[in-house]
C-alpha cells in the first residue's frame, strides 16, 4: 500500500475533530486555545499535503499560506492568554462557563 | 518511495500526533495538556517533513514547541487558582460529542470518497529561497499586513497584561513586606526611600 494524499487527508481530519472537542468540551479558556491550536495544525497539515501532492506553482502558494496562517495563529494565542489573564485578574477565574459578565 | 522506512515513519509519526492530541482531550492537569501538546506539534513538524516541506517543518517545531508552547505554560502558572476549572465540560460534553462526530463523519467521507487528481511531481527544492522570494515579490501586500497584525498584537497584548502602575506598586510593596516579615512597611517608604542605603530599593 502507497500512502498518498488520502492518508495525510483523514490523519488532518482526525486531528481537526479532537481539537474541535477539546475546544468545545474543556472549561478552561487555556485549554480551549489548546483545542484551537490542535485545529489549525490540523489545516496546515492538509494544506503541506495538497503542495506535495499538487503543481508547482501549487505546491508554492499553498507553503506561503501556512506561513500566513502560522504568523495569525502566534498573534492570536499572544492576545488570546493576555485576554485569559486579565480575566483572571478581574474574576479570579478562566472558566468559559463562569465568566458570565455579558448574560443579560 | 513505498519502502519500509517511509511507512515506519507516517505510521508512528500519526501515532504521535493522534496519540498526543488524545491524551490533550483526556489529561485534567493543564501543564501535562501543554507537555502533550508539544509532543502533537513535533508529530505535524515529522510529517510535513515526510512531505518534504523542510523550512515549514523547521518554522513549525520554532513557532510552536518553542514559542507558543511556552507562552502558555507562563499563562497557566500565572493564573494559579484556576485549576480548579480543568475539569471537562459534563453539560455540553454531550453534544459537543455529537456535532464532533458529525463533523468526523463529513469530513472523513469528503477525504476518502473524492478523486482529488493527486500527482506526484518532484518536490520543491530550495524552499527557503522560493517562500522568501514569492513574499516579498508576489505576495508583497499580505505580508506587511501580517507584519502590521503581529505588531498590533504585540502592543495589544503588553497593554492588556501590564498591570496599572498604583496597583503594581502596592503589590510590590506587600510582597516586599510580607517577605521581610514586616506587615507595618508604609508603601510609600518603599516607592520612594528616604534613605538610598540600598541600592535595589530606588527601582
Amino acid at each position: 500500500m502507497i500512502i498518498g494524499l488520502e492518508h495525510y487527508l483523514v490523519l488532518g481530519a482526525l486531528l481537526f475533530c479532537i481539537g474541535f472537542f477539546i475546544a468545545l468540551s474543556k472549561k478552561n479558556a487555556i485549554g480551549v486555545l489548546i483545542g484551537v491550536e490542535l485545529m489549525l495544525n490540523a489545516v496546515n497539515l492538509t494544506l503541506i499535503a495538497f503542495s506535495r501532492f499538487g503543481s508547482a506553482e501549487v505546491a508554492l502558494s499553498t507553503q506561503v499560506f501556512v506561513v500566513f496562517i502560522i504568523a495569525v495563529a502566534a498573534a492570536e494565542v499572544a492576545v488570546g492568554l493576555a485576554l485569559a489573564l486579565v480575566v483572571y485578574r478581574n474574576r479570579q477565574t478562566i472558566s468559559v462557563d463562569r465568566t458570565t459578565l455579558l448574560k443579560g | 518511495m513505498s519502502d519500509f522506512g517511509f511507512h515506519l515513519a507516517f505510521w508512528s509519526l500519526a501515532a504521535m500526533t493522534l496519540g498526543g492530541a488524545s491524551m490533550i482531550m483526556i489529561s485534567r492537569n493543564l501543564i501535562h495538556a501543554v507537555i502533550w501538546l508539544v509532543m502533537s506539534m513535533l508529530g505535524v513538524a515529522g510529517l510535513y517533513l515526510t512531505l518534504s516541506a523542510d523550512f515549514i517543518a523547521v518554522v513549525q517545531v520554532l513557532i510552536y514547541v518553542g514559542a507558543i508552547s511556552v507562552l502558555m505554560l507562563f499563562a497557566i502558572m500565572l493564573t494559579p487558582r484556576a485549576e480548579r476549572d480543568n475539569s471537562q465540560n459534563m453539560k455540553t460534553g454531550g453534544p459537543a460529542a455529537l456535532v464532533v462526530i458529525l463533523v468526523m463523519i463529513s469530513t472523513l467521507w469528503v477525504a476518502i470518497d473524492t478523486d482529488w487528481g493527486a500527482v506526484r511531481e518532484a518536490a520543491l527544492t530550495e524552499q527557503a529561497r522560493l517562500i522568501g522570494e514569492s513574499l516579498i515579490k508576489h505576495y508583497i501586500l499580505p505580508f506587511e499586513i501580517g507584519a502590521v497584525l503581529l505588531t498590533a498584537a504585540l502592543v495589544g497584548a503588553i497593554a492588556l497584561a501590564r498591570q496599572d502602575d498604583e496597583d503594581a506598586a502596592v503589590h510590590a510593596s506587600s510582597l516586599q513586606a510580607e517577605l521581610e516579615g514586616d506587615a507595618s512597611v508604609d508603601p510609600v517608604d518603599v516607592v520612594d526611600p528616604p534613605i538610598p542605603s540600598d541600592g535595589e530599593a530606588g527601582s
